[in-house]
């Protein structure tokens, strides 16, 4: 151990930790294991990096760690998205666009993608999308005789913009890691964002264009259904506007936006509770709800803050070990193509997003990778006209955290370990008619369902390479 | 396993008190924010109603609070992600141990951040250690945070003493 340069500590820790997360430990706790493992052994290795001061840390870490003013969005993005799905908003949502274009053939499949798009405005992270948008449009679907693959693909892709449509866990945690503007990276979502709804739309119609038995035509909805439906859509519509638009146009910071947002929902939310009551009928947020929506928080966002937490102790030894450096150095000597470089990255993303957990990608592996492409671009303080990919620093810490958020999201729908895709089979296995009933054949249905809308993802990720002003554009204007 | 039960309704009361506090975040921001926002429009008026003084040295220090408060919770509901590739296609007996390892592993972890939580809370009294504006004191707020980490350590506990059935599922 003693003879063990410091970069190949940090190498055998990095391969400790793939084996701990094979082995089904927590992703949080595998880092904070490694990370204190790793340091020990550092500690060996090079006597002047003592253990005993590094472990005195861990009287504040923890807390420092926890108290962070900018990860309390967090907390509070995710009880926005629970308090709606309980307040019965994304039934709304989905019901309200079925509504308007259910009569198009697919177009319902196609309202499930917006109430998706729409939901994420409120939700910031995919599992939730996914999990509150099938619960809601994956039994509609059914019934109405879609294709099981059709719905199921569509609900596990659609799923995938919580993460990247503002605002997003994802998109906060990044931001936090690189030092980037949180309502920068936000604005610089809304247009990939947006990409990602027409394109699954693209997708949508193309299945049901060359095959029109899969999305058979729903009867009309007339009358007092029809007019209700739409009556309740437009106070969801204008909750998620303000959110979006405010986030959007700088009117709230991230952590005001998710606070007001909350507030907006938790008191439509009772307010419906009240009418329903006043009617005889079930609705609203009830008391019941409102617990549920509390502990489902706690449960999201300790995981997320364990995960953080477990990142914050891994980086102190992979610093400590020089390994970001080292690969930093490693890039910009290669004297291979940038570009060639960036790509691999993103194709390391992809390989690694099929096995690990966004968040920890998000937490581990980007903030490795982000040094060596500053490295590559010119370093920190290089000018648009001089550097490699032709942007500042700033610019670059923006374009490449979102194609590399798109590129974490499709491990959301890869196997073996897409997450979205277990949750929507699962909804799909207990949902009377769709998929089948056995847990293997909702699988099998649900990857192949998402295979198109895969394929079109890796067409954005190019255009988003190929294109960078799709992700600049909209920041750059809005500051004027 | 009547202590069993009781951590479990112990972690449940914990985390809807975390709630409350988030709810009191979420209500403390908003009133903030709105202050502010009414402000932007009576400014040129001559109105600038007051905004809450030191709102984020109380969102910092209440939300590590509900943070950690959040953690026993998260750990009873298996909500600590975990990939599952090969584990749960081992024999039950070697995938029950490797579950048994870790919670072992876990459960020593939170005697640690405990422990040294409590180092660090005795350290932040001693140097009268305070929120930058609201100068309150920050020890009182570690204490919450030792309690989430003793109950966390006990709720692993109870998985580690209870039949793995419910340890296999959630991820």
């Amino acid at each position: 151990m003693t003879d063990l340069p410091a970069e190949m500590i940090g190498t055998l820790g990095l391969g400790a930790l793939l084996v701990l997360l094979i082995a089904r430990v927590p992703v949080g706790l595998a880092m904070v294991a490694v990370g204190i493992g790793g340091n020990y052994a550092l500690s060996l290795a090079l006597p002047y990096l003592r253990f005993e001061p590094y472990l005195r840390n861990f009287k504040t870490l923890l807390f420092d760690t926890v108290s962070s003013y900018e990860l309390s969005v967090v907390p509070l993005f995710i009880l926005m998205g629970f308090l709606a799905s309980e307040a019965g908003l994304s039934r709304d949502l989905f019901h309200g666009l079925s509504t308007l274009i259910g009569r198009i053939r697919g177009g319902v499949a196609m309202a499930a993608v917006l109430a998706c798009g729409a939901f994420g405005a409120v939700c910031g992270s995919s599992l939730a999308t996914a999990s509150t948008m099938g619960r809601v449009a994956l039994p509609e679907l059914a019934r109405l005789n879609y294709a099981p693959r059709l719905a199921a693909g569509t609900l596990a892709a659609g799923g995938t913009l919580g993460i990247l449509i503002p605002p997003s866990v994802a998109l906060v945690l990044y931001a936090i890691i690189v030092e980037a503007s949180i309502i920068e990276m936000f604005q610089a979502a809304i247009v990939p964002g947006l990409l990602a709804v027409l394109f699954f739309l693209f997708v949508i119609w193309l299945q049901v264009h060359r095959k029109p038995s899969i999305a058979p035509l729903p009867p009309r909805i007339e009358g007092t259904e029809r007019s209700r439906a739409l009556r309740r859509l437009v106070p969801v519509m204008a909750i998620f506007g303000v959110i979006i638009l405010g986030l959007g146009f700088g009117l709230f910071t991230p952590t005001p936006a998710a606070a007001i947002g909350a507030t907006i929902i938790l008191l439509y939310g009772l307010a419906l509770r009240l009418r329903a009551k006043r009617a005889g009928e079930d609705g609203g947020l009830s008391r019941e709800g409102l617990s549920r929506s509390l502990l489902a928080t706690a449960n999201t966002a300790g995981m997320i803050y364990f995960i953080v937490f477990g990142a914050e102790v891994l980086k102190g030894f992979l610093t400590r070990a020089g390994l970001p450096a080292a690969l930093a150095g490693w890039a910009g000597g290669s004297g291979l193509d940038p570009w060639l470089i960036l790509i691999g990255f993103l194709v390391i993303l992809i390989v690694l997003g099929c096995f690990l957990d966004s968040l920890a990608m998000i937490l581990v592996v980007v903030p490795f990778f982000w040094p060596a492409l500053l490295e590559l671009n010119g370093g920190d303080f290089v000018s648009a006209s001089d550097a490699v990919f032709g942007m500042d620093g700033e610019a670059l810490k923006i374009w490449f955290g979102i194609i590399a958020l798109v590129v974490v999201e499709l491990g959301l729908i890869t196997p073996p370990v897409g997450l979205n895709v277990f949750i929507i089979a699962s909804i799909a296995q207990s949902t009377k008619g769709a998929g089948g009933q056995n847990q293997s054949r909702a699988m099998t249905d649900t990857f192949a369902g998402v295979m198109p809308f895969f394929s079109v993802e890796l067409v954005r990720v190019a255009l988003l390479l190929a294109v960078p002003g799709l992700c600049l554009f909209l920041p750059g204007w809005l500051a004027g | 396993m009547a202590w069993v039960v009781r951590v479990e309704q112990i972690a449940r009361i914990w985390a809807l008190l975390a709630g409350a506090v988030l709810l009191a975040i979420m209500a403390a921001t908003s009133l903030n924010t709105l202050s502010f926002l009414i402000g932007r429009f009576t400014g040129p008026f001559g109105f600038v109603p007051p905004a809450l003084p030191g709102y984020e040295d109380f969102v910092s220090l209440a939300i590590a609070v509900a943070a950690l408060a959040f953690m026993p919770w998260c750990q009873l509901q298996r909500g600590h992600i975990a990939i599952d590739i090969i584990v749960s296609r081992l024999p039950e007996t070697i995938s029950n141990m490797i579950d048994k390892a870790w919670l072992v592993l876990l459960t020593a972890v939170c005697l640690f951040l405990a422990y040294w939580l409590a180092t660090g809370m005795i350290e932040a009294r001693s140097d009268n250690a305070m929120s930058p504006i609201l100068g309150w004191p920050r020890w009182p707020f570690f204490g919450p945070g030792i309690i989430s980490l003793l109950l966390w350590a006990n709720v692993c506990a109870t998985q580690i003493f209870t039949p793995s059935e419910r340890a296999q599922s959630g991820q």
